[in-house]
């Protein structure tokens, strides 16, 4: 029981975490840091997401931050591409 | 004990939101808007929908900005002006209204597993998808059963146009890279 409620709070102290890096996420300046911050963001969801499962015994989670961390490489990519050379996210 | 991490959520996803909406320059919202993504789908898989989460991943985080991204290959971003857009105040009360207008439906919904929701209340209907929906169509998911066989038909409708918006997507792309 203590330790579901130590993961909860852990997943709870990551998701304020997440509201920080938004903040830089929304400030910039650049975009560069716009990109890192998204991508933080993402690897956070999946941490949150395996917390959750581990908590709430609900091993489906895990699929869900599986997929999360692929699309996560995606996303990142897709966007440091689209800002070296405009248009070249293919 | 859940309840913190989901309020934390919500407010997460309602400050990315209003940031997605006054951010001027349209790539910095389009990150902003996948990181909504990230936190939408987080929150449907916390209320215990990991199908729907799954589904905003993928479309929200991934298919979406990367087609926002290629369409705004095509725009001119605006250079001027500070970082946030100057919100015009009319719809700035609009979506105000709508979103208090949302809000007041909030109480009159049932709680996440309530079994006195109308949904299971109404037994003659859920209770006859729950209790012969594995005999009549061999699918163990009930909401499977429900989407792929009694309205099968209206499920491969949508299928057409999401095959369809894959086609014309993939016919634009083609062109804008050929020419």
């Amino acid at each position: 029981m203590i330790v579901e409620q130590a993961l909860l709070a852990a997943a709870a102290a990551l998701v304020v975490l997440a509201a920080a890096v938004l903040y830089r996420a929304v400030r910039g300046p650049t975009m560069q840091d716009r990109v890192v911050a998204v991508n933080v963001l993402g690897t956070n969801t999946v941490v949150i997401l395996a917390l959750l499962s581990a908590a709430l015994d609900v091993p489906s989670f895990l699929d869900i931050a599986l997929v999360y961390a692929l699309l996560n490489f995606l996303m990142a990519v897709a966007i440091s591409k689209f800002t070296v050379d405009r248009g070249g996210v293919m | 004990m859940i309840a913190p991490v989901g309020y934390a959520l919500v407010a997460f996803v309602v400050a990315a939101a209003v940031a997605t909406a006054l951010l001027r320059d349209v790539l910095a919202a389009i990150i902003l808007f996948a990181a909504y993504s990230l936190g939408m789908a987080l929150l449907y898989t916390l209320l215990l929908a990991p199908d729907v989460g799954l589904t905003e991943a993928v479309v929200g985080a991934g298919v979406t900005t990367v087609l926002l991204l290629l369409t705004i290959a095509e725009t001119v971003r605006p250079t001027d002006g500070g970082a946030l857009e100057r919100p015009d105040p009319r719809a700035a009360v609009a979506c105000g209204a709508l979103a208090v207008v949302f809000g007041l439906t909030l109480p009159d919904l049932p709680a996440v597993g309530d079994p006195d929701s109308p949904v299971i209340a109404y037994e003659r209907v859920t209770g006859y998808y729950l209790s012969q929906s594995y005999a009549e169509t061999g699918v163990e998911n009930t909401v499977t059963a429900v989407l792929a066989a009694y309205r099968g038909f209206d499920t491969f409708g949508e299928a057409t146009v999401v095959f369809a918006a894959g086609v014309a997507a993939m016919v634009v792309l083609r062109r804008e890279v050929l020419t």
